[in-house]
């Protein structure tokens, strides 16, 4: 075990070998005190630092200060899988603290699935553990010699051997850390990780998942098999009447909502069915866009033990299901059952109990599968290429042993490990039959060929095809007042769906608030415009933040982060060869009009598309080519 | 006089109760320093709230060597900081492991002198704060429908 004494203390420190700290005192300290620490992983070398109060007043957290960091500090031209890369694990500014849903982080780096921007966003309970251990962000760099794994406890950090950890899935190690360590919480990846699949997911508890773009190939890259927390260091707050109050009143807020009860009994299963109406869930790789009534929220709630919560979650969506795992979510339903071709619910329950298990990113791997499955249709690849392997949909029992094989690299397997890199040998050259956009798999189930707004979101995305960062739900609400909606998105927005015209604004919008409440570490399934009209906006924001710091933080304070966050996120992908044909659509969203219920013979027009493109780039102040422009970049490069 | 109930089954293992009551009581963010306690384990899947029970004849009272503890007229059990010498005997003695000891403080909860500040926090009534006998009712009359329900 190699350990060092570094107890809140700023500095860095080369680990002396034979030294073993501990500590027996618990400090009081606030949140703008919180360490980051710098591991490298290669020299064993440890910095802890402070953080400037003006750079995370411009960014607060989370997400933000995560970007902030990898576009400072990461080279360009680096293999994602080099020790060169960082991993980043930022708490977002109000995690720990009694801010409702308040149990975020953000994990960062080069993603290994795209080659632009890698982060994920997870829930739990590690994020608020992290806190308590007196940290707030933890940047990996380098490779360690040997596996290991990171603990954190009151201010200290220790590298330590990960050999009994080491070959063990997420669900295992996990109760081993527990067992060993006490009450811990921990982020892990599983033999995905270890094995470097490109879509490894990393996990914390039993289904929390930071799934996307690949993060636990990262921490398996770097020879890391977890992080674990251990902390009492509390938050003091600055106000904390105030906050009481402020919770207390936000909860009742919250909870009389029409949409909590239904989230917080059913969780968003309870989008299936709504999607599913109309013709906007992603089946058999999107060849089709609606299936069966097997998967409604109320055929998933047969299987609900219990619902239960992330750390300081007032709406509790997270099934305990009867099959020995949590979940499934929406988008397991549909990634794992619909685009699978899949007719029982229990299938797709087992398959994300053993994804998850195994430390996969659900969306990915369903995404690949199905993929395969319709190039093996085609007679685009054969049996001499998947090992003898018959690929057909609604066959559970193939996918499950192709899950197994491709977390362990086998065969037919190791080939679906690369992801969107395999596309070569699978003879799909130009990702015709792949739903993905900058390389990365769409994340959510919705087929976007109707709902346009939801189609230009993942188009622009900064991650990849992916909902958790602009998801305009809003535009489902047909009853929804025009006024009211003008009123949220601050322009006059076509009341029609199907059509991509002002759009451009709902996108925006909806980017802005999620980056900020990100940033804050706070779940967007209490912000504003995400599952409802109503819930936490900018002025709550603000609020929570001047009840737990001292900084009468202000309206155009609080406005200004989420466009700040997404102009960091252009300009580090810009500088890693990303161009304005990377905001585009998978080819089958153009080019098939959907062919089912009301979305039917609806696609997205190519030329429209183009419009949408230069008034979405307007919006956000970029050029036409989707440049971020010099007087941003230099205010931006000015932040410290 | 009115208690604090709880339902494990009905808990979420949010922690709010418990990071509420630090806040309240210490002015920090720390469901580990909070008088009540969720211990919850996603493996073992539970989620279980510890609380003090005001007993009548309360252990802790007749462990307490230097007398810190009393039961008020009013019925809830109390730890007087100035006499407590932070032996954690009560901890050890509580039958119901509902005395927290953290960093060398000993924390107890003390109803918030009838208005405790948890409950609001609780979003499933997993912690309700309720007269004794009500909540004897309410049971009975579960039970009640169940049986009813099997007959």
């Amino acid at each position: 075990m190699i350990s060092f004494p570094a107890k809140l203390k700023v500095g860095t420190y080369y680990i002396p070998h034979c030294l073993k700290f501990t500590t027996d005192t618990q400090e009081v300290d606030s949140m703008l005190k919180r360490k980051l620490g710098i591991i490298d992983l290669s020299k064993e070398k440890i910095s802890i630092q402070d953080v400037s109060e003006s750079l995370r007043k411009k960014l607060l957290g989370g997400r933000g200060m995560n970007m902030y960091y990898l576009w400072k500090m990461l080279p360009e031209g680096i293999d994602p899988l080099s020790p060169e890369n960082l991993l980043i694990f930022g708490t977002g500014f109000l995690s720990g603290t009694l801010a409702p849903s308040s149990s975020r982080f953000n994990t960062s780096a080069i993603s290994p699935e795209t080659g632009f921007l890698g982060d994920t966003n997870c829930g739990g309970f590690f994020s608020a553990e992290m806190k308590y251990a007196g940290f707030d962000r933890l940047i990996l760099k380098g490779k360690a010699k040997k596996p290991s794994y990171i603990y954190i406890e009151d201010g200290t950090i220790e590298i330590r051997d990960a050999k009994g950890y080491w070959g063990l899935n997420t669900l295992d190690v996990q109760k081993a850390f527990r067992k060993d360590l006490g009450q811990v919480e921990m982020v892990v990846c599983g033999v995905a990780g270890e094995n470097l699949v490109r879509y490894a997911c990393l996990r914390t508890g039993i289904k929390n998942a930071g799934g996307r773009t690949g993060m636990g190939c990262i921490m398996g890259s770097k020879n890391i098999k977890g992080v674990v927390a251990h902390g009492g260091m509390g938050i003091e707050i600055a106000h904390p009447e105030e906050m009481l109050k402020t919770v207390e009143e936000l909860k009742d807020y919250l909870l009389s909502s029409k949409i909590s009860p239904i989230l917080g009994s059913v969780g968003t299963p309870l989008l299936y069915e709504v999607s599913n109406v109309l013709g906007g869930i992603r089946t058999k790789n999107s060849q089709l866009n609606a299936w069966n009534d097997n998967f409604n929220a109320s055929e998933v709630e047969k299987f609900v033990e219990k619902m239960i919560s992330c750390s300081s979650c007032f709406m509790h969506c997270r099934h305990r299901n009867t099959l020995g795992g949590e979940g499934p979510e929406y988008t397991a339903l549909s990634l794992l059952g619909t685009n699978l071709g899949i007719e029982k619910l229990e299938d797709c329950i087992k398959m994300q109990n053993q994804v998850n298990d195994l430390g996969l990113d659900v969306s990915s791997t369903g995404t690949y599968l199905a993929w395969v499955t319709e190039l093996y249709e085609r007679g685009l690849i054969d049996d001499k290429l998947t090992g003898g392997i018959e690929l057909k949909f609604n066959d559970y029992e193939t996918y499950s042993k192709l899950i197994d094989m491709i977390s362990r690299r086998e065969g037919f397997g190791d080939i679906l490990a690369e992801g969107q890199w395999s596309a070569g040998k699978l003879k799909d050259p130009k990702h015709d039959y792949l739903i993905e956009v900058k390389g990365l798999p769409q994340s959510d189930p919705h087929d976007v060929r109707y709902m346009k707004a939801f189609a230009l979101g993942i188009a622009t995305s900064s991650r990849g095809a992916d909902h958790l960062r602009s998801r305009p739900t809003l535009e489902i609400f047909f009853k929804l007042p025009p006024e009211v909606r003008n009123k949220i998105y601050g322009a006059e927005i076509a009341n029609d769906p199907a059509t991509l015209d002002t759009k451009e604004h709902v996108v925006a919008w909806s980017e802005n608030i999620f980056a900020t409440i990100d940033c804050l570490g706070m779940c967007k399934f209490i912000c504003h415009g995400f599952n409802s009209p109503h819930f936490v906006d900018y002025d709550w924001m603000k609020r929570l933040i001047n009840t737990a710091v001292d900084w009468n933080y202000s309206d155009s304070e609080i406005r200004e982060v989420g466009p700040r966050v997404l102009d960091i996120e252009r300009l580090f992908n810009l500088s890693r060869g990303m161009t304005r044909a990377h905001d585009t659509l998978p080819k089958r969203y153009f080019d098939d009009p959907a062919p089912l219920r009301t979305a039917k013979g609806h696609h997205v027009d190519r030329k429209e598309f183009a419009k949408a493109l230069d008034r979405f780039y307007e919006v956000r102040g970029w050029t036409n080519e989707g440049m971020v422009k010099k007087p941003r970049i230099e205010e931006l490069e000015a932040i410290a | 006089m009115k208690y604090l109930f709880t339902y494990p089954e009905k808990c979420t293992g949010c922690r709010q109760c418990s990071i509420a009551c630090a806040l309240k009581k210490l002015g920090e963010c720390n469901p580990k320093k909070g008088a009540i306690n969720v211990l919850r384990d996603e493996f073992d899947r539970y989620e279980l709230q510890f609380v003090c029970l005001q007993c009548e004849e309360p252990e802790c009272v007749a462990v307490c060597m230097v007398k810190a503890i009393t039961r008020g007229d009013d019925g809830i059990v109390r730890i007087d900081p100035e006499k407590c010498i932070g032996c954690r005997m009560c901890v050890i003695a509580c039958p119901y492991g509902a005395i927290t000891s953290f960093g060398g403080d000993i924390i107890k909860c003390d109803l918030c002198d009838g208005d405790p500040v948890c409950i609001k926090f609780c979003s499933t009534d997993a912690l309700v704060y309720e007269e004794e006998n009500e909540e004897i009712l309410d049971r009975r009359k579960e039970l009640a429908k169940l049986l009813l329900k099997k007959e």
